[in-house]
């Protein structure tokens, strides 16, 4: 029944279907699954600055050796991050308030190393040019300060930087990725750490700051969620702004306030606007 | 029956390592096994509208012959809503009068917390690496060669007055830089008052 030719075309067709299966699958196994969009990506930087000694403040293994890491909050380099969208990388002069003077390391080995670029650059006045890694899509509006207002710390969507000797990207944040935290915060979402500088003020525990002058504030609660104010749905126009209910008024004019964590909004204009 | 053996190739051990292969590196990518890192920039597979042609914080200007896209403001140009500090590292003496006293509410106990905690909170961010959590000095950068600072709750800093510390917040002091681009207005004020807030608790070794 089957001519040698008609068995040749058959053969050629199936293989060919089955190519194009395979090559389909895979697309949509790589482009879509949200776990291995973008994540991993770790470029080389200017210089190699280690997330983990500046802002650990457990003792670390730096280069092996063993040492304290200096526990610096995220805030006092990306200082903006709470009244801007944009979350800038630190100028050269924010390095300068510290690596001003030669440090104890550099005098150990007797040069300063990569340091002399950052000492070099702040001279020449000539930013250094640092390879960005987290990059939404220029048609998502990401705002820094409204998730940082709302107390969600760095790691909800950055991962344990202060774990990562070069800094890579953790998670994918992809569209779907952004709706999964906004649909259920208390499950994704990591309430402000101290090591973040995050500033969360307990609106419970008003008496608290008395106790605590002073003294290291470190009653971070690592099983602890994201505390949602009301759990009444929240009120969604179609487009535009979402009102909120139950905001805190501010206590002092002019300041700072955080807000309360509620549910992200969903309408699309939120982010594409 | 027989088992034939025999005739398995080349072409079917390839075959099959191929396979075994693939199938790892299937499982193990959906397994969200987050150590694979890349150096390569992401793939766009549909580079739409990602990039879009315009100026974007922190991006390299390719119009500008220094490269900033940030551009400094003209000269003699006044910001319409930021302020920045006016005085310099050594010209505290003006403070007092330029600056006056904290005009943030403390007379009240629901806004003395709140300025309280504010302080506090930026005391932590910004003024810890040397100063410490207790405000005496010693802090983490310390340790690691930086000068040490003045201990915030003895009687010399105890006497300076508030628009004194406010302008060493804001201007810098001997090798301190200012944190007047950092820290805003209000919530200096709010150090200021957690200082000396600290103060009350006296030197302890």
């Amino acid at each position: 029944m089957f001519t040698k030719e008609l068995d040749k075309k058959l053969k050629r067709a199936f293989t060919m279907g089955g190519g194009t299966v395979v090559v389909l699958a895979l697309v949509l196994i790589f482009g879509q699954n949200n776990k291995v969009t973008d994540v991993g990506y770790r470029p080389d930087q200017p210089i190699p600055f280690s997330h983990k000694l500046h802002a650990n403040e457990d003792t670390i293994s730096h280069n092996g050796v063993k040492m304290k890491g200096l526990g610096i909050k995220c805030m006092y380099c990306h200082a903006q991050a709470e009244v801007s969208a944009h979350s800038p990388v630190p100028t050269t002069s924010t390095c300068m308030n510290c690596h001003v003077l030669p440090m104890k390391l550099e005098n150990e080995r007797g040069n300063p190393g990569p340091l002399e670029l950052i000492r070099t650059s702040y001279e020449k006045n000539k930013p250094i040019e640092w390879v960005r890694i987290h990059k939404l899509p220029d048609y998502a509006h990401f705002n820094h300060s409204r998730h940082i207002r709302a107390q969600l710390d760095c790691k909800s969507c950055h991962g344990p930087v202060e774990t990562m000797g070069v800094i890579s990207q953790y998670k994918p944040l992809s569209m779907g990725w952004c709706l999964d935290c906004h649909r259920n915060p208390e499950q994704f979402a990591v309430p402000a750490r101290p090591i973040s500088g995050i500033y969360a003020y307990d609106y419970e525990n008003r008496s608290q700051i008395d106790k605590f002058i002073g003294v290291r504030a470190n009653s971070y609660d690592a099983s602890a969620t994201i505390k949602l104010a009301a759990m009444k749905p929240v009120v969604q126009p179609s487009y535009g702004m979402v009102e909120t209910a139950d905001l805190p008024k501010p206590v002092v004019e002019g300041m700072l306030v955080p807000k309360h964590a509620q549910y992200g909004p969903e309408n699309c204009s939120s982010c594409h606007h | 029956m027989e088992q034939q053996t025999n005739n398995r190739g080349f072409g079917f051990y390839l075959k099959t390592a191929i396979l075994i292969f693939l199938a790892g590196f299937i499982v193990l990518v959906l397994s969200g096994n987050y150590t694979w890192f890349s150096k390569s920039t992401p793939i766009m597979v549909l580079d739409d509208m990602d990039d879009q042609f315009k100026v974007k914080p922190q991006v390299k200007s390719t119009f500008f012959n220094d490269g900033r896209s940030g551009r400094y403001p003209v000269e003699h140009t006044v910001s319409r809503n930021g302020s920045a500090y006016p005085l310099d590292k050594p010209d505290f003496e003006k403070a007092d009068s330029l600056v006056g006293s904290n005009p943030l509410d403390l007379s009240t106990t629901s806004t003395r917390q709140y300025v309280l905690s504010r302080g506090k909170n930026r005391f932590e961010a910004f003024c810890t690496p040397c100063h410490n959590y207790d405000g005496q000095g010693n802090g983490s950068v310390v340790a690691r060669g930086f000068q040490n600072p003045p201990n915030l709750r003895d009687e010399v800093t105890k006497a300076k007055s508030d628009a004194h510390l406010y302008h060493i917040i804001s201007a810098g002091q001997n090798i301190m830089n200012g944190y007047g681009d950092k820290i805003q207005s209000n919530d200096r004020w709010a150090i200021v008052a957690y200082i000396r807030e600290m103060q009350k608790l006296g030197v302890k070794p």
